[in-house]
């Protein structure tokens, strides 16, 4: 279970209140969507729950592990164990191979058995191929199967398909979908775009840095029924 | 896995930096351990110049082979900071998968490889002009036989490579402490916010961002500088030695060629980073129309003031150390001249340096002018 309570943040020395007594509690193998406009506070509240920043105040839980104790050397270490990441840039090393990029994530968990999520994702006949020679839903699978390579306990994903045309971002949401059905990981997800809020289990609304809304999804759409 | 080979043989300046070193230590260190044992066969005579030889081959196997390592690990230290600013949302993204900063720094290590390459070429070409040098460091007609010592591999190959692949781990480690999400950002930690600058808004458009240029690369400023000390330094110190020692033609050539090597390198370096670090400032003056000579003012004019005070300390720095020389190592040697200024080899160095600065500043005018606004704007 990830829990944070009043947890608060501010940047230029208090100038900007990215967050502002935030709570929340997202159960193990839920789906979560974090829904809010540019600015919002939506991509802080998730790095917090990942361990890539450290709030001012307040208290993350993860599994009972609270977070904010840790020490650098300790968040890495709860990274590397715990947690994928799929980013709207991708970031996808440009000198290695979609297969090395996977690896990269497989190698940290000591995960050899990779390939069956190349597979899956349908990557395989681009094993060889550089990031600059794949089109972006392809540059997007490499990144979600180079998450799942490290075989997380949860998936942060930061508007996955933000970069995405209409057909792609849905390939590409229903490919997350699956994968977080057949693994059944927790999966945290920032979105701007309220139609994908329709496919998860939980959606959590904010605005100016504050949970304005937190639902339950009585029913949970595909990627191929919901609006874009 | 993040830095491979080729990025490690990117490091020309350090090669050659280290080439300089272990070339000049090469023969000199040879040089000393041959001639040591050779005491008794010189002349009474002689001995003044056989000792000042000996003293000589260890100054500048000291002297040399210890301010080029320091330029070398200076250089690295540089260059592993670029690289990190230039990939740091690899960097980031690797740390926000888990990987330590110390599995990240082992990848730095690799940066070694430029200093094995620059070590092993100048032992090799130091023992291939070795006879040339022995010839015109003879002393009464004595013959030096060249050893081959196995043992200087390890000292002035191996141990090098070692101790600055070790560095590379080290400033590594320390470099990118950041945390994962401020280099995904690619920025820093978080940013503070900047002091109001009441000065700025009395100069000039160009002279403010000729000046902001020099303040936001204080590293390159360094370079720039160490680039012009250097080159009048050696250049002059190359020409002085010429009537300081006998046969100092050799060792005046010597200096001057490394002298020049070791300013060009640091020039290029800086000249390479700065273009790099401002594409996006150029592209966008030239998108808003700012003709070629005040988009390349707004890049190097904030420089040319720190050119000439390094051009100034480095005039002075040879002054002082070879009339220390003479005062010290050479005391006991009649035939050493009285050292003075020399006004002379002032103007030619100052000429030669006013001429190679502005063919640099011009060929990397030419590549800012055919670089297009949309490659630099897209690059990532």
């Amino acid at each position: 279970m990830i829990k944070a309570t009043s947890v608060s943040k501010t940047y230029n020395n208090g100038k900007v209140e990215a967050l502002k007594n935030v709570s929340v509690d997202i159960r193990n193998g839920e789906f979560a969507v974090i829904l809010g406009a540019s600015g919002s506070g939506k991509s802080t509240l998730m790095n917090m729950l990942s361990g890539l920043e450290r709030p001012d105040c307040g208290k993350i839980t993860v599994e009972g592990t609270d977070i904010t104790e840790l020490n650098e050397k300790q968040l890495t270490a709860f990274r590397r164990d715990n947690v994928g990441f799929v980013f709207q840039q991708y970031y996808l090393l440009p000198h290695l191979s979609v297969e090395s990029n996977v690896k990269l994530g497989a190698d940290i968990a000591r995960n050899k058995n990779y390939m069956p999520i190349i597979d899956a994702l349908g990557l395989c006949d681009k094993l060889r191929a550089k990031p600059s020679e794949l089109s972006g839903g392809e540059q997007q699978r490499v990144c979600i199967a180079r998450a799942l390579a490290k075989n997380p306990k949860i998936l942060f994903l930061d508007e996955p398909t933000g970069a995405l045309d209409e057909k792609t971002g849905r390939a590409v949401l229903d490919c997350i979908m699956r994968e977080k059905t057949r693994r059944g990981f927790t999966m945290i997800m920032v979105t701007h775009n309220r139609n994908i809020g329709e496919t998860a289990q939980t959606v959590i609304e904010m605005n100016s840095g504050e949970i304005i809304d937190t639902h339950a999804v009585s029913r949970q759409k595909s990627a191929y029924e919901i609006g874009w | 896995m993040v830095i491979s080979a080729k990025d490690g043989l990117k490091l020309v300046g350090i090669s050659i930096v280290c080439f300089c070193a272990v070339f000049v230590c090469t023969f000199f260190l040879n040089f000393y351990l041959d001639v040591l044992p050779l005491e008794s066969e010189v002349g009474e005579q002689s001995q003044a110049i056989y000792k000042a030889q000996l003293a000589t081959a260890q100054m500048c196997c000291g002297v040399t082979g210890g301010v080029l390592s320091i330029i070398a690990a200076f250089l690295l230290a540089f260059y592993i900071k670029l690289y990190i600013d230039g990939h740091a949302t690899t960097l980031g993204t690797l740390k926000a998968l888990g990987y330590s900063e110390r599995r990240l720094a082992v990848n730095f290590c690799i940066f070694a490889l430029a200093v094995l390459i620059g070590c092993t070429l100048g032992f090799g070409l130091g023992h291939a002009f070795m006879p040339y040098i022995y010839e015109q460091l003879a002393i009464d007609g004595i013959t030096v036989n060249i050893t081959f010592r196995p043992w200087l591999i390890a000292l002035l190959i191996v141990a090098p490579s070692a101790r600055f692949a070790a560095l590379a781990l080290s400033v590594a480690r320390v470099a990118p402490r950041r945390s994962a999400i401020a280099l995904l950002r690619g920025g820093a930690e978080s940013a503070k916010p900047s002091k109001p600058d009441v000065k700025s808004k009395n100069r000039p458009f160009l002279t403010e961002v000729a000046f902001k240029t020099v303040s936001a690369n204080k590293l390159l400023a360094f370079f720039v500088t160490f680039s012009c000390f250097c080159f009048a330094a050696m250049v002059q110190m190359g020409i002085g030695m010429e009537n300081l020692i006998s046969d100092g033609t050799a060792m005046g050539w010597l200096i001057l060629s490394i002298g020049i090597v070791l300013a060009l390198t640091s020039a290029f370096m800086s000249m390479t980073a700065l273009v790099r670090n401002n594409g996006k400032t150029i592209a966008l003056m030239k998108t808003v129309g700012y003709p070629l000579a005040k988009r390349t003012a707004a890049v190097f004019l904030g420089f040319a003031p720190l050119a000439a005070l390094g051009f100034a300390v480095g005039t002075v720095y040879q002054y002082v150390f070879l009339t220390l020389m003479v005062n010290i190592v050479f005391a006991n040697v009649g035939e050493v001249p009285q050292y003075g200024f020399d006004v002379g080899a002032l103007f030619i160095t100052l000429a030669a340096f006013v001429a190679s600065y502005t063919a640099i500043v011009a060929l990397y005018t030419f590549k800012l002018n055919r670089t297009s606004v949309k490659s630099i704007m897209t690059e990532t």
